[in-house]
């Protein structure tokens, strides 16, 4: 960058401004107003955004909404049909499939970043041909799966067929048990990128003289990949986790495209169904209360992961 | 200066003018060619042109067939539309004492744009009741 | 762990030699290739298949599926140019992601201006957005939905665009970047007079343009795929983002026609192109926004 001489002349003395000569606490105090006005945006957005329908959701659990204004205090009724609705406890049980199937897209990421570390030729274009599902429109991922598994000509169906594994087709996306699967593999196929971005950023931290020294001593390839590959890649696999927690919670877009919340509600999602609750069935403080269930879930299980992990988790998708 | 040329060379610059300069060729392309003009031949199986035949040409919306116009062929078989305005066609030949023809598709690659048919309408005579 | 006691020039020959034996994964070469090469096929499959239907439109209806494409046409494209509203859509789109974009990037610059200093409460306020970045979007939609209707903003581009107008990641990557400059440049640009605004934009923000490259592309990209609020917020048929249109085509017209790969593939292309522009800066974005620099 240029150095400060050229910023020097462009200031003509007749517009260089005076050293102040007020007190250092105008100063200060103008640095303070200063301050609070440039975080005021963003803080504006974040109080509207995020804290404040935090603190609606909790004010509308527990009334009876009427878009008139005139809302009753009603307590915890909502949360006492809550345990009586099968619908949630369906969407609780997928959303916690979900969160379990994480781990092993983490696995497979694992290896393929492993693979990707090396110095194999063209590691780079393997990088980005796996990461490339990630920025796509989920919508469009969507689509394209829920044709795939087309019961009468999709792609899955073919493949099979022509294996010789089953003999009529499948109705994947129609199927009570396959559903949930098949959504899934989707959602897989879709953030194995993201992990394994993750899991590279931890592996090129670990210092190469590790494994050199190790080497000298005699260590073979296995004996390195558990005890220094591992353990120093433990909080990229907890973060990776924590993303996976995360996108078990917010997987809308795939859900709605693929299967609306699936036959007999074997795909629903709690975010589904706080959709479905809030602007098909319009009851929206119900919604409200699945969705402080939900945040209560979230929070419950992220804070497990920081625990485990040891360490603080980073963002996911906003 | 030269950060200005280092910009423009960069990635941004050269993938965005090159996608823009084929869209905005293919534009002008466009609207040099969109007058609407449908011009095909009638001829029988035997490639005997046909006159007097009626051609009707319809409209298709992603449902739905609407039609559009008609036209009579000239005495060596050639009709000439005018007034298309769309860019998926379909065009049926028929004439008293004919069988009509089979309805052909004809889809453009931009509406509106100026086609010669390459193959022929193509209709037969109906066969004398003994 | 015993010492590596050699000297200099043979710990280098020993660490260049057994860089190639002791490297996280010392397969052979050609085994890694291959396997890459399965994944990548398994992962590249959807796209071809959805790209060569958009050109074919076989395997709509008659099965078995043939593998390579046979006389391909572009004519699915046209129509789903001409009967959709695709170019307003794209339209509504692209309004929504500048108005994230600029808003994005002026409001994160400030702020981690701001977080720069020090004041009193500023480890309050790095706590609470912190906090917020355990509220994900999902779990404030009700809420959001109702507070956009108040404010009068429902069924605008404004209103769709409003609550991406700043993300807590970004601002920590701005203010990562802001605090690696050296503060004896800002004290000299002080000491020679210029404003507060004039150290900003003539300092900071050109030795931060990394930051500001990976908020823009990360913006971009969150606010291009983003569904759910629009879907919630949007209710003219006209005003509706690329996403929203792409589901109510299916919902309409199910996959009978080959016009909704054609429209699959028109809405992935700008994305991928994008991407693939703008990739470091991605990735860059997204793994400083992981490890929370």
């Amino acid at each position: 960058m240029s150095g400060l001489t050229s910023i020097g002349p462009n200031i003509s003395p007749s517009t260089r401004r005076k050293p102040s000569a007020a007190s250092p606490g105008s100063k200060a105090r103008r640095e303070l107003i200063l301050v609070w006005c440039f975080l005021f945006p963003s803080l504006a957005v974040f109080f509207l955004y995020r804290i404040l329908p935090l603190i609606w959701n909790l004010v509308l659990s527990v009334q009876k909404f009427s878009i008139f204004g005139q809302s009753e205090w009603i307590g915890f009724a909502h949360y006492w049909a809550l345990l009586d609705d099968e619908v949630f406890w369906m969407a609780l049980k997928n959303t916690l499939l979900f969160i379990a199937s994480a781990p092993c897209g983490i696995v497979i990421a694992l290896m393929i970043s492993l693979m990707v570390n090396t110095e194999i030729r063209g590691r780079n274009i393997y990088r980005t041909i796996v990461f490339l599902s990630y920025p796509l429109m989920t919508v469009a991922v969507g689509i394209i799966w829920r044709w795939m598994y087309d019961e009468k000509v999709g792609l899955f169906n073919f493949i099979l067929r022509t294996i010789g594994l089953i003999d009529t087709p499948l109705a994947f996306l129609q199927s009570f048990e396959l559903a949930l699967p098949a959504v899934l593999l989707a959602n897989l196929w879709q953030i194995l990128g993201f992990y394994m971005i993750i899991l590279l950023a931890g592996l090129q931290n670990i210092p190469q003289n590790l494994y050199e020294a190790s080497a000298i001593d005699g260590a073979s390839r296995t004996v390195q990949f558990f005890r220094i590959t591992l353990p120093l890649l433990r909080p990229s696999l907890f973060l990776a986790f924590v993303v996976g927690i995360m996108t078990s919670f917010t997987s809308f877009d795939l859900v709605y495209v693929m299967t609306q919340g699936g036959p007999s509600h074997s795909t629903e999602l709690l975010v589904t169904y706080i959709y479905k609750a809030a602007f098909e069935l319009s009851r929206i403080d119900y919604a409200a209360t699945l969705t402080v269930v939900q945040f209560v879930l979230l929070v419950t299980l992220t804070w497990l992961g920081n625990r485990l992990s040891g360490g603080e988790a980073g963002a996911g998708r906003n | 200066m030269k950060k200005l040329f280092t910009f423009l060379r960069s990635r941004f610059v050269i993938i965005p003018l090159a996608i823009a300069i084929p869209v905005g060729a293919w534009n002008i392309y466009i609207t040099q060619h969109a007058d609407g003009v449908v011009y095909g031949q009638v001829l029988t199986a035997d490639g005997l042109p046909v006159a007097g035949v009626t051609i009707t040409m319809m409209e298709k919306n992603f449902t739905t067939n609407s039609e559009r116009g008609k036209v009579v062929s000239a005495t060596d078989g050639h009709f000439i539309f005018t007034n298309n305005r769309s860019h998926n066609i379909q065009l049926r030949a028929s004439k008293q004492g004919y069988s009509e023809s089979e309805q052909k598709v004809v889809r453009l690659y931009f509406k509106s744009q100026n086609v010669t048919l390459k193959e022929p309408l193509v209709i037969t005579p109906n066969q004398d009741k003994p | 762990m015993s010492q590596n006691m050699q000297p200099p020039s043979v710990k280098s020959l020993l660490s260049n030699g057994a860089k190639k034996r002791t490297s996280s994964h010392a397969l052979p070469t050609w085994l890694l290739h291959i396997s890459l090469l399965l994944i990548s096929f398994c992962l590249l499959l959807p796209f071809y298949w959805v790209l060569k239907t958009s050109f074919t439109g076989e395997n709509i209806f008659i099965y078995p599926p043939s593998l390579i494409p046979q006389d391909p046409h572009p004519f699915f494209y046209i129509d789903t140019w001409y009967y959709i509203p695709f170019a307003r859509y794209l339209f509504n789109s692209v309004v929504v992601s500048v108005l994230a974009i600029v808003a994005n990037v002026v409001f994160n610059a400030m702020a981690a201006y701001a977080l720069t200093k020090h004041f009193k409460g500023k480890s309050l306020v790095i706590t609470l957005l912190l906090s917020c970045l355990m509220i994900p979007f999902q779990t404030t939609i009700v809420p959001a939905y109702l507070i956009t209707g108040k404010i009068g903003l429902l069924n605008s581009y404004l209103g769709v665009a409003l609550p991406t107008f700043s993300t807590i990641v970004c601002i920590f990557i701005y203010k990562a970047s802001f605090d690696a400059i050296p503060t004896s440049l800002i004290e000299a640009a002080r000491i020679d007079g210029l404003s507060e605004l004039q150290v900003i934009l003539k300092i900071m923000i050109p030795l931060s343009s990394s930051a500001v490259a990976s908020n823009v592309i990360l913006s971009f990209i969150w606010s291009w795929n983003n569904f759910l609020w629009p879907l919630i917020v949007i209710r003219d048929p006209l005003m509706q983002t690329l996403p929203l249109g792409l589901s109510r085509f299916l919902s309409y017209h199910e996959n009978t026609t080959g016009a909704l790969y054609a429209f699959c593939t028109m809405v992935l292309v700008p994305g991928i192109i994008i991407f693939l522009m703008a990739q470091k800066e991605f990735i860059r974005g997204l793994t400083s926004g992981a490890t929370k620099g």
